[in-house]
């Protein structure tokens, strides 16, 4: 690669991560001064098109530079995952002052309390929303959405007196299929053994992302795109990851995976493949197609009946990225992933591939101790790729990486 | 703790309680006056704490009241106890000779599969019927699924099924029904379970409202489970069989719910642990005729003190309202309140009947009544969805049941409980209403045990100058 390159790839990546280390950026507030609202959502169950269409920006809410959960704490039990409490409590010190509205999501008992207490505090923006997603896939399921999409709608066009043409929410969908098309060619970049992005540039560029305009994220990652075609990340034995995860927001956490001497080439967080795996229809209507797409995609845990569907998504993944090793994460408290991961045990176990399950803190610190965990395991997997079979299944079943997990 | 893997025989608690316990308990109250006088002169021995000499016993003894119930409402016991023998009995029955065995999450009730005539069992039943072999039963299955790799920070409700799946004391099932509600843990260990047993699962989708459409779309659901149950058991569904069973679980509710309307009434003249019982009855046993006669049961001993106006407890000092699920380790909970404070629960989370009538002119009227009532099943109606649905019924309570103070049951694995506690908090505070919040685990006595609970009530009572 050439000096000019790099240098510019350099830039472009310092200018990704000062977006991605902020709850708010300069994309974003020029967009607010220029009178464009901004509506907050959690989950990638909300369909982001019908926010756009109607003029707005979709923010994906963070809990990016907290700086603590005291205040969250008091509304929210030790009991309760760390990712609510941080931005509950960025939300009572002001930190989302710049939103015109939020939508939540009955995505899990912790979330969809934020909601709860967001109007028991009280806090700005004046308009809450709950979005209802169904907790299973299906015709009936498929119908519902459909139907709540709708009513989702109806309310933004009632609320702000603006109108959603089907036209508008056609170029909408145009928009973010083109932003997910692109997601994905660089994601599927990482099946290379060049790895030209590393996972946690990948998060930071997905932080980033899903804090401006669609527009402007567009631009961005075509830049971005042509910056990084011919870059290589990859060392000479660096382990190929999978991660598995819920709301993974902290790209220092993944450094920390990476420098201790692999790549993050693969994963399933809320911030990564979920957010852009599979297109809407443009040929079809829009709402309809936009419940198939938020429906029917890589799901999460909390979605009932597709186990199946998500294990042998890990199963595929690590064939066609070549994954050496699995890493799965859940935060405390979470039931829905830590049931997944029980999963994942099973069946990576079946499937003979390592795999470290991990339970941490959102912004919980703790890095010595995580460092530990994740060297000993790399250590694992690595006499296991270099250790001839009969020798490896003599030393007992302990010692197989991730056996026991 | 023992040994669990060596000492559990396959099917162990279910058959230890077949054939012994709740048999024996059974047989017993055909003679209620007289098991009364055992218990009541017993009592010393088996009262105060559980030890080797009494733990198998000791646990079937206070929740039959422990020789402070009056014998009447005992004699009502004895229908639902036989009710959950004939339950246990046909599910290892179908077990053993490969018929169909449906498994019914605890939020959901088996009427539908009545109307199917094959086999149900309640996976969750060991949470309490484990507990008649030794309190310590089921937090050995609880650390079983933990030891598996369930998170520990699970409802231990749900986890101790994984635990009875992997000791294997639940027979195997061939097909699975689980919810979304009440909480992630459902949700989390239901997806466990059909990954083990490997059998079809279908999942009704709680909604989150209580509106038209809301009730429109579970109702759709329970479409669907209908269409599954035709499809994984190659027969239609009996309409006049599912017809039998629902108007019998109106004649339940007809008398649940005036239980409930009786209890309004100073002093109170129901004991709540018959409401919590006939709950689990209906969990576990819905489908039995025996089920009704229960209910009935409760209902004339309600009323007989309701119409002479006095209380279940000779002198009521305080009126309890639980909020959140009740204990299952310790039933007695309730009849020692009464016994040792003159304290009524009149009200609480689970026993409360707000179920509707269901019409069963038409297979439509059929499908879509007892689709409602199942969300307006104690836990499943206030769970899932906002706040509201905890709180107004709180509020409701407070004004309909003349309560003097509200025990908040803080259960572990409730993770959406604790984060609306705040709010909970906040109300009782503005309504001046004196208030306990445990922090325990209901189904797991290693978190807080019967004696730190007692513990905590007695001061709570003292320092209010009710004890």
């Amino acid at each position: 690669m050439n000096e000019r390159n790099d240098t510019s790839h350099m830039k472009i990546l310092e200018k990704i991560a000062g977006i991605a280390a902020s709850e708010r950026n300069d994309y974003l507030m020029q967009a607010k001064k220029s009178g464009k609202k901004v509506i907050g959502f959690f989950c990638s169950y909300v369909p982001e098109e019908i926010i756009h269409a109607a003029g707005f920006i979709p923010y994906r809410m963070r809990a990016v530079a907290s700086s603590g959960t005291e205040k969250g704490d008091i509304y929210f039990s030790s009991l309760n995952c760390t990712f609510v409490r941080h931005c509950f409590d960025k939300a009572l010190k002001g930190d989302f002052d710049f939103l015109d509205g939020i939508v939540f999501l009955n995505g899990c008992d912790h979330t969809r309390r934020l909601y709860d207490n967001w109007r028991h505090a009280d806090i700005p923006p004046e308009f809450r929303y709950m979005f209802v997603a169904p907790h299973k896939v299906g015709t009936t399921a498929e119908k519902r959405f459909s139907g709540e999409i709708e009513v989702f709608k109806k309310e933004l066009e009632r609320y702000f007196n603006v109108t959603i043409s089907d036209e508008t929410l056609a170029a909408s969908i145009k928009l973010y299929n083109r932003r997910r098309e692109l997601l994905q060619s660089i994601y599927e970049a990482g099946k290379s053994k060049e790895v030209p992005l590393r996972g946690s540039e990948f998060l930071r560029l997905m932080l980033a992302l899903t804090a401006m305009p669609v527009e402007d994220s567009i631009a961005l990652l075509e830049e971005f795109k042509g910056e990084i075609q011919g870059r290589s990340t990859a060392r000479p034995g660096d382990l190929r990851i999978f991660l598995a995860s819920g709301c993974v927001e902290e790209p220092g956490h993944l450094e920390l995976i990476e420098e201790l001497g692999a790549s993050i080439v693969a994963n399933n967080i809320c911030l990564g493949t979920r957010n852009f795996d599979l297109a809407v229809s443009e040929d079809d209507e829009p709402v309809p197609s936009l419940a198939k797409r938020y429906l029917y995609h890589l799901s999460c845990p909390r979605m009932m009946n597709t186990s199946r569907e998500r294990l042998a998504y890990m199963q595929d993944t690590c064939r066609e990225f070549q994954v050496d090793a699995i890493i799965a994460e859940k935060l405390k408290f979470c039931d829905l992933w830590g049931g997944e991961l029980f999963l994942y045990r099973k069946e990576s176990r079946k499937l003979g591939i390592p795999l470290l399950a991990l339970e941490r803190e959102l912004y919980g610190g703790s890095s010595g101790q995580m460092r530990t965990r994740i060297q000993a395991f790399y250590e694992q997997v690595r006499n296991r790729k270099s250790t001839a079979d009969d020798l490896f299944c003599a030393a007992g079943d302990d010692y197989q990486a991730g056996g026991k997990n | 703790m023992f040994s669990r893997k060596k000492q559990l025989r396959s099917r162990e608690l279910l058959k230890f309680n077949i054939n012994h316990r709740l048999n024996l308990l059974y047989v017993a109250l055909f003679v209620p006056r007289l098991l009364y006088f055992i218990l009541r002169i017993l009592r010393p021995f088996y009262e105060r704490k559980e030890n080797w000499l009494n733990k198998t016993w000791r646990y079937g003894f206070l929740t039959i009241g422990g020789g402070v119930m009056h014998p009447a409402e005992m004699r009502a016991y004895r229908a639902g106890i036989k009710a959950v023998i004939d339950n246990f009995k046909t599910a290892l029955a179908a077990e053993r000779n490969n018929e169909p065995l449906a498994w019914v999450e605890w939020i959901l009730n088996a009427e539908i599969i009545e109307a199917f005539d094959i086999a149900s069992f309640n996976t969750e039943s060991l949470n309490i019927f484990g507990n008649t072999m030794g309190s310590e039963y089921p937090p050995a299955l609880i650390a079983e699924a933990e030891s598996q790799g369930v998170p520990v920070e699970n409802c231990s409700a749900v986890k101790l099924s994984v635990g009875s799946y992997f000791l294997k004391q639940i027979p195997e099932p061939t097909l699975i029904i689980a919810a979304s509600h009440p909480c992630d843990s459902s949700i989390s260990v239901y997806q466990i379970l059909e990954y083990l047993t490997g059998v079809p699962t279908f999942s009704y989708d709680a909604p989150y409202w209580k509106d038209a459409t809301s009730y429109e779309y579970f109702t759709m659901n329970t479409w669907d489970l209908i269409d599954f149950l035709e499809k994984q058991l190659d027969k239609k569904i009996d309409w006049e069989k599912l017809r039998e069973v629902l108007e019998r679980v109106n004649e339940i509710n007809f008398y649940l719910r005036e239980v409930c309307e009786m209890n309004r009434a100073v002093p109170c003249p129901g004991t709540m642990i018959s409401l919590a019982l006939t709950w689990v009855i209906r969990e576990v046993a819905v489908r039995s005729p025996l089920a009704v006669s229960m209910a009935k049961g409760v209902y004339e001993a309600t009323k007989y003190r309701f119409d002479k106006g006095v209380g279940v407890v000779k002198n009521e000092r305080v009126r309890v309202l639980m909020w959140f699920p009740p204990i299952g380790f310790f039933t007695y909970i309730f009849k020692w309140m009464e016994h040792e404070f003159g304290a009524v629960v009149v009200a609480d989370f689970i026993g409360h009947i707000s179920t509707i009538h269901i019409n069963t002119e038409t297979p439509e009227t059929m499908v879509h009544d007892l689709s409602r009532s199942q969300l307006h099943l104690g836990m499943g109606r206030q769970c899932h969805g906002p706040v509201e649905f905890i709180v107004d019924e709180l509020e409701k309570m407070l004004e309909d049941y003349s309560a003097d103070c509200v025990f908040f049951m803080g259960h572990n694995g409730c993770k959406h409980g604790w984060a609306a506690l705040k709010i909970i908090k906040d109300f009782l505070k503005k309504k001046g209403m004196p208030a306990l919040y445990l922090n325990l685990d209901i189904m797991d006595k290693r978190h807080t045990s019967e004696q730190e609970i007692k513990k905590e009530i007695t001061d709570f009572f003292r320092s209010h100058g009710w004890a």
